[in-house]
């Protein structure tokens, strides 16, 4: 677990360089893609929620969520391509982590199609509101395929990496917590939305 | 002997994981120029008055204190209620008499320590959320119009999870005959502090 934690500490550290929309100067387009979910604070904080949920549950199944998260965040993605939808309300995106952190501080065991649900709706809304502002078509297409790639190999890896703290108690203590603080502050977020 | 189930580099890990969870954001709420948001914005807020700090203590030293699931559960559902309460005030919905709340909530919650009460679980959280909706309101109706939203919450949070990880720290002296007299003492203090808030003296 302690390898996957740094990971997470590493990913929240980069937080502050959030470039949201934007393609990254200097960076390829498809690290640009890559790093676009993990430093956007809205969709860490959902990707962080969906790995302690997945990895909150015993025994561990990655490839089940994986197969409903990867095509889910796929078809949001290529909706951007539209041009219609580039952006979610932000709401929305307060509404997913609230329950998320609602379900992860619970604790009780999630019914399997529950995480199925989250798992599309999660995949399809960071998708959407992952779209590329400006770019050649081509550009485009590579910094979304990166996005693709990295959000659902870094929900893969993270749940792995939870699930090992699964067994200990202090761990799964420690989970409910984060899970607690998730719910708390995408509460505060959404009524932050609300006021605006 | 009762031996704490968490390792001691696990322990370490946890701690690391939330003071470096802060790193990033504070890092930008520099270079927020000219606006009062962001994460050092809501990191700060809890920290900036001594009512929130000894009430946000005694729920974890009161958690510690209580042991079991008191510990964690204590700490879970203040932040959660803190939230509801800290979003009622952004949205305007009024609350009445919080900073009278906020004061007996030192002085109740200090006294459950200093008195080594021990209600059911449930019961001491139905106290502690309870007193967190008036913690929560007052953050979130003293909230500045430009703070940085999402930045703010998670430093917010962060830090009122710190203060009680803080009082949990100082609970858990309770294993040793002279830490359990230091912790109701701790106690009696925050009561004390409650009072000072209650009558006007603080």
């Amino acid at each position: 677990m302690g390898g996957g934690i740094w990971v997470v500490l590493l990913l929240l550290a980069c937080q502050s360089q959030a470039h949201a929309h934007m393609i990254i100067e200097g960076a390829g387009e498809i690290l640009s893609g890559a790093v676009h979910p993990l430093m956007t604070p809205s969709h860490l904080i959902i990707l962080l929620g969906l790995c302690l949920l997945l990895g909150q549950r015993l025994p561990l199944d990655v490839k089940t969520p994986l197969w409903v998260l990867a095509p889910a965040s796929a078809v949001g993605l290529l909706v951007t391509l539209s041009g219609y939808i580039t952006v979610v309300p932000v709401p929305l995106l307060a509404g997913i982590a609230l329950a998320l952190g609602a379900i992860v501080a619970w604790g009780k065991p999630t019914p399997a199609w529950l995480c199925r649900l989250i798992c599309a709706v999660a995949g399809v809304a960071i998708g959407l509101d992952s779209g590329v502002d400006s770019g050649t078509a081509w550009a485009i297409f590579k910094t979304l395929a990166g996005t693709w790639l990295s959000l659902n190999l870094v929900v893969a890896y993270l749940t792995v990496c939870v699930s090992h703290g699964g067994e200990k108690p202090w761990a799964r203590t420690g989970i409910r917590v984060l899970g607690s603080w998730i719910f708390a502050i995408s509460l505060l977020l959404l009524a932050f939305a609300l006021r605006k | 002997m009762h031996r704490s189930s968490i390792p001691s580099a696990g322990r370490a890990t946890w701690f690391t994981l939330a003071l470096l969870f802060l790193l990033p954001a504070m890092a930008s709420a520099h270079t927020e120029t000219g606006h009062i948001g962001g994460f050092v914005s809501g990191f700060k807020h809890p920290l900036t008055g001594l009512d929130h700090i000894v009430a946000m203590v005694a729920v974890g030293l009161w958690g510690a204190f209580l042991g079991g699931r008191a510990m964690w559960a204590l700490p879970v559902v203040f932040p959660v209620v803190m939230a509801f309460g800290g979003a009622m005030g952004i949205l305007g919905i009024p609350v009445p008499s919080v900073e009278t709340g906020i004061a007996l909530s030192g002085i109740v919650l200090g006294l459950m320590v200093a008195c080594a009460a021990r209600p059911p679980l449930w019961v001491a959280a139905l106290l502690v959320g309870v007193f967190a909706i008036f913690h929560g309101h007052a953050h979130g109706t003293e909230l500045p119009e430009a703070a940085n939203a999402m930045t703010y919450a998670v430093g917010f949070v962060i830090s009122t999870g710190l203060l009680h990880l803080a009082g949990i720290s100082f609970g858990l002296l309770v294993k040793w005959p002279w830490g359990r007299i230091a912790v109701r003492a701790g106690g009696g203090v925050i009561a004390l502090i409650g009072c000072g808030f209650l009558f006007h003296y603080l």
